[in-house]
């Protein structure tokens, strides 16, 4: 099997949900109670529920913007808050369990969740801040929770179930080559129609991402992140691993990271929303993770760059 | 729809008004991207920024409401930059490259004269014919004048000679009334000249003043859809509730089918009036005949004063000329498959006991007076079958009350509804309501086999999935039960009318179990000598009948006004006609599955069957020229043959089925082309398109009046406030029977100054309707988990609401507590040189016992019981409300 991708084109989405509720449905994700306590409550916010949390591995985000030079004067870009199944995926290379790995025919990023310690390492690791770990799996500890690829549906024939799903065709699976291909006859297609930011995203990016987007408004105004970048804790662990052999070295950082990073590695899985300010805050913290419906001006990169031991990281990204 | 979705890729302009498709019909937009990306202008006009919006190319925001000033005045554009600035050079070198000249003269009844007396006075804002006692019009001075009368050829060999055979009906004989033309356009009573004369007071300004958009907008729009007009080009409308839900939705169609006439884009690939079916199958739900004014296959229900004898029915039905001239073979047909061998000529096949509208006193049967007939006790039981009006139903606070007066309700379904538990309301106190109520649980659309129709005409075979669940069973199996007992009772006990029910057919089993197979070789229908229904259908081996026998029909030009046929839906006649495998489904028509494409436009076909006699795209005669040939080469959906002297059609040609008079039998039984004509729309008598018709109760020309409940004073058009004859209209003196059928009380009209905001009510993607089935899907709920209001900023400022706050909605009907969803997405708009504010609710969430059981009310407790008098559609999409932070 060659090296699979599954294309997302913004300039056909809808927003529908369509691929959000199949990957509940070929999941058997629970919603409200069983997931995200609060997501049948609603917010005043097409984006729900707000944030992917340990029982939703994929949303629809929501960005309305004015744009004064349009016609329409103004742009509602929608966007695909999932796993985007990096080629150098740190959270496969920092999870100390084995839980997190390559499927390598497809190159999709797969988890086997009995493995899982609950370390949460891969979730700091993540430059897209994607894996979330579900509290009511029936296990002592918070097991990962995240997109999988639907690797056992691509090895049966099919497509992934949100693709599946999609009926205005935004969704596409195939060889990640074509995808690719597809994905710039899409981007000219925008650019010739006046959208000059709309670019192609995930073909160099963390070594070649198996999610493609068309993004016609540009990288952050669909939610996505610019020059996405391995954590610090992937760096030390590049650079401690020749001493001190991968296994030992993985045992000595996480030590080392649960102290530190403890906050920052819990706050996402809390997500609350104030209705006043429009804000999500994260609910241990009180820090501001997204402003508005889906109107806020940092990336999630930037959220974990909020974290201290972060700081320096990303933060040259957005000026 | 006239096309099908797939044919949407074919569109060069597409036109969005009162439909939000990349919502409400998420399959349009696979077939809207490719028209997009291939070039297509996409136009969103509507009151909020939407999700369709967002994917179009130019947005126009729209006062509710107002469509008609918005039609109006892009007919006056054209006329004013298209058809005036061409037509001389048409008429004198016949050159046309941005306007089809050709389309509006040959195929449109642009040229013909209108009676002397038509005239509409825009003081008054009333049509000539309008009689002020009884509140209504006579259309008599909106018909053509008359060039000569040509009777009907019924001698040997006539093309009318079937209408004297044994057996078939005595009635009067239609005569044609030729209507005198003008060609060049000129004579002032030509109905261009009077459409031109009429939508001249439709300005750009003054649309702008009415609707309340930019005008550099409204321009933009008005230029883009222009593009659609030039030959071999063409424009898409997609419409949906947006335009029915009106006091003129049925004007608001028309207006939109005037548009696709004048512009020349009915009949081709790529155009189309294209209405948005919603739920799966409620087109078929309206071919059946789910319909308060037609039975089943649109033919008008017999009635008590022009239908209320079959002689009545078929002179008042049968047209002079064009396919309808075939009325009384349906009907008779109809009555022999509801009536079985009990339906003789001699008894006019049964139709005395067909049941009758009763129109003598101009009382109105439809769901929107149900309620008060309920009040006042002649409706004393009810059926609400997958039908949810204590939720849906216009002012539905004032529907559960009126339940209340029931002896007994009984609710088919497959969660309990609103509707099944109405003395539950928050509002309802149980113990004072006597009415017994009764749940009969039904299966879902996966737990029975059966047909499906599309918007686009299609109809498919379903099959079964999954057993129904616990006790529920298919709707025709709960039929069939309260069917054999209610059949009992009258043969036990007798009753004061048996007739109607005793003398009816219904004999749809198959290995004696009721059974959708033989319901749809009844539909299809067949020859009543050769087939056996008496002695019971048995299963036999690969679909074949092993007891009983049944001669299918392979289409609609086989049936006889004689009783030699039966057929219950003749539309739909052709779908299921292999007689060697009626068992089968997939043998059928219906279950055609190849998905080759000959054509290169997406008519796909050999795939299932599009009614009428699979056609894809209909009024198709009009894709081409006066000689045949097709305006586009490369969009051909029929072409004359030259040479051959033939119609060129039919998927081998990767082409369509003519949908016109492409050939005629002679007496001898040969078949003999005809040659191209100007006869496009052979559905209507004259056969030609209708920028004016005589055929609506509230005007021969869609005008523009204000909702019932209205921010403006005055109509900016003409000198009346409101549609003339809409439906529940209060009369000036109060008195109830005069041309309005419900109280005062029951519609409670909001003035503006009480009022100021407009508002409307729409759906989302994520969930259907009243939410039985959606509200039921966790993940759905999470999905849109509430009610929304959709509101500016600016109206948020002004009230001091804030994003996700909750808000009291209310007006003189009810009031209501929904979130905010502060959006900039609506607009305020400068209407009559005033800020006015819009907001928008969706109506998915109630009190009913299912997940997300958030409001007290429903939202549909604030919407007016008025309607439109056409098709008694009440008027959900514009009435006024305020707003506070709740």
């Amino acid at each position: 099997m060659t090296e699979k991708a599954m294309l997302f084109d913004t300039a056909r989405c809808t927003a529908c949900k369509g691929c959000q509720v199949a990957c509940k449905c070929w999941n058997n994700l629970p919603s409200g109670d069983g997931g995200c306590a609060d997501s049948m409550d609603f917010k005043g916010v097409y984006q729900n529920p707000a944030d992917i949390n340990g029982t939703t591995r994929l949303i629809m985000t929501f960005n309305e913007f004015e744009a004064p030079e349009s016609q329409k004067r103004m742009g509602w870009a929608f966007g695909r808050r999932s796993c985007q199944h990096c080629t150098d995926a740190g959270c496969v290379q920092i999870c100390p369990a084995g839980a997190l790995f390559r499927d390598e025919e497809t190159g999709m990023i797969t988890h086997d969740a009995n493995k899982c310690v609950g370390c949460q390492y891969c979730s700091t690791a993540c430059p897209y801040d994607v894996p979330r770990y579900d509290k009511l799996a029936g296990r002592p500890d918070p097991v990962i929770n995240k997109c999988y690829g639907c690797v056992d549906r691509i090895h049966n024939g099919m497509a992934p179930a949100c693709v599946t799903t999609c009926q205005p065709g935004a969704l596409q699976f195939g060889d990640r080559d074509e995808m690719i291909r597809l994905a710039h006859e899409a981007v000219d297609r925008l650019q010739a129609k006046g959208f000059t930011d709309a670019c192609v995203y995930g073909e160099e990016e963390m070594g070649g991402l198996h999610v493609i987007q068309v993004l016609k408004y540009g990288i952050e105004d669909h939610g996505q992140v610019a020059n996405p970048k391995k954590s610090v804790l992937n760096t030390v662990h590049d650079y401690t691993a020749p001493v001190v052999g991968g296994i030992a070295g993985l045992v000595f950082l996480g030590l080392a990271g649960m102290t530190a990073l403890s906050a920052g590695a819990e706050k996402h899985d809390q997500v609350i929303y104030n209705p006043e300010t429009t804000d999500t805050l994260d609910m241990n913290t009180g820090a501001v993770l997204k402003h508005g419906d889906g109107q806020g001006t940092k990336s999630f990169k930037q959220y974990m760059s909020q974290v201290p031991i972060f700081k320096k990281w990303g933060e040259d990204d957005h000026e | 729809m006239t096309t099908h979705w797939a044919d949407m890729q074919n569109a060069d302009v597409i036109l969005n008004i009162g439909s939000n498709s990349a919502e409400n019909h998420p399959v349009s937009s696979k077939w809207l991207n490719k028209a997009h990306e291939k070039g297509a202008i996409w136009i969103v006009v509507d009151p909020r920024y939407t999700r369709t919006a967002e994917m179009a190319d130019i947005y126009c925001p729209i006062r509710s409401g107002t469509d008609i000033a918005f039609y109006g005045g892009l007919y006056n554009y054209m006329i004013e930059n298209l058809i005036e600035p061409g037509l001389y050079e048409y008429m004198t070198t016949g050159k046309m490259d941005k306007y089809n000249f050709e389309y509006l003269i040959n195929y449109t009844n642009a040229s013909y004269i209108l009676e002397k007396d038509y005239e509409f006075d825009p003081e008054t804002g009333l049509f000539s014919g309008w009689d002020p006692e009884t509140e209504t019009y006579n259309s008599h001075s909106w018909h053509y004048e008359t060039d000569h009368e040509e009777p009907w050829d019924t001698s040997a060999g006539g093309a009318y000679a079937w209408a004297v055979k044994d057996g078939v009906p005595q009635f009067e004989k239609p005569v044609l009334t030729v209507p005198k033309m003008d060609k060049t356009l000129t004579n002032p009573r030509c109905v261009y000249q009077v459409f031109k004369q009429h939508y001249s007071r439709y300005t750009m300004e003054k649309v702008c003043e009415v609707c309340g958009m930019d005008i550099e907008d409204l321009r933009t729009v008005y230029a883009a859809w222009c593009t659609s007009c030039a030959p071999g080009k063409a424009g898409a409308i997609l419409y949906a509730l947006g335009q029915t839900q009106h006091t003129y939705g049925a004007q608001n169609t028309r207006a939109m089918s005037v548009l696709q006439l004048l512009s020349g884009n009915v009949g081709v690939p790529g155009g189309g009036v294209c209405a948005l079916r919603g739920e799966p199958n409620v087109q078929g739900a309206t071919d059946m005949g789910m319909l308060v004014n037609e039975q089943p296959a649109y033919l008008k229900w017999a009635n008590t004063t022009d239908r209320d004898s079959l002689a009545h029915w078929l002179e008042s039905q049968t047209y002079s000329d064009g396919y309808y001239t075939n009325k009384p073979k349906f009907m008779v047909s109809a009555l022999k498959e509801w009536y079985g061998d009990n339906a003789t000529v001699k008894n006019d096949y049964g139709y005395d006991w067909w049941p009758k509208v009763p129109s003598h006193d101009g009382s109105d049967w439809t769901e929107m007076s149900s309620f008060e007939k309920m009040k006042d006790g002649t409706i004393q039981g009810y059926f609400a079958w997958g039908m949810n009006p204590c939720h849906s139903a216009p002012n539905s606070s004032n529907v559960r009350r009126s339940m209340a007066h029931l002896d007994w309700n009984v609710v088919v379904d497959q969660v309990i509804t609103e509707t099944a538990s109405f003395w539950d309301a928050p509002d309802m106190d149980a113990t004072q309501i006597g009415t017994t109520c009764y749940f009969l649980p039904c299966a879902l659309i996966y737990e029975k086999p059966g047909t499906i129709l599309n918007s686009g005409r299609w109809m498919q075979w379903r099959y079964q999935a999954v057993e129904p669940w616990d006790e529920a069973k298919p709707d025709y199996e709960i039929c069939d039960l309260l069917w054999r007992e209610i059949c009992r009772l009258y043969a036990e006990e007798g009753g004061a009318n048996p007739d109607p029910i005793l003398k009816m057919k219904w004999d749809y089993y198959l290995d004696g179990k009721i059974d959708p197979r033989p319901v749809s070789w009844a539909l299809n229908g067949y020859r009543v000598k050769s087939s056996d229904w008496k002695s019971g259908f048995e299963s036999g081996a690969n679909g074949a009948l092993a007891a009983g026998n049944v001669d299918l029909l392979a289409g609609y030009s086989e049936l006889g006004a004689d009783g030699s046929t039966a057929c219950g839906m003749w539309i739909y006649s052709g779908f299921y006609a292999n007689s060697a495998a009626p068992l089968d489904p997939a043998q059928q028509a219906i279950g055609r599955r190849n998905n080759k494409d000959t054509s290169g436009l997406g008519l796909y076909s050999d795939w299932a069957f599009a009614w009428p006699n699979n056609r894809r795209i209909i009024y198709n005669r009009a894709s081409a020229d006066m000689q045949g040939q097709p305006w586009a080469p490369d969009k051909a959906l029929v072409k004359w043959d030259k040479k051959a002297k033939k119609w060129l059609s039919g998927y081998d040609n990767g082409l369509d089925i003519p949908d016109f008079a492409a050939s005629k039998t002679l007496a001898d039984g040969t078949v003999q082309a005809i040659e191209p004509n100007n006869k496009a729309f052979f559905m209507l008598w004259e056969q030609n398109g209708r920028l004016e018709s005589y055929g609506m109760v509230d005007g021969p020309l869609p005008e523009h009046y204000e909702p019932f409940e209205t921010p403006l004073s005055e109509n900016l058009l003409n000198g009346r406030l409101n549609s003339p004859c809409f439906l529940g209209r209060p009369s000036a003196d109060g008195n109830k029977e005069l041309g309005t059928m419900f109280s005062l009380e029951s519609t409670r009209r909001g003035s503006a100054d009480e009022f100021p905001i407009v508002a409307t009510t729409y759906s989302v993607t994520e969930h259907w309707q009243t939410g039985g089935q959606t509200r039921a899907c966790p993940a759905l709920v999470e999905a849109f988990p509430g009610d929304m209001i959709e509101m500016s900023p600016e109206l948020a400022a002004e009230k001091g609401i804030g994003n996700g706050d909750k808000v009291r909605v209310w007006n003189k009907r009810a009031s209501v507590v929904v979130t905010a969803v502060v959006t900039k997405r609506v607009r305020p708009l400068t209407v009559n040189g005033k800020t006015q504010h819009l907001v928008g609710m969706t109506h998915h969430y109630s009190w009913g016992k299912l997940y997300g059981n958030t409001l007290q009310g429903a939202v549909n407790d604030l919407t007016p019981n008025v309607g439109d008098p056409n098709s008694q559609t009440p008027e959900y999409k514009a009435f006024l409300v305020n707003i506070e932070k709740a």
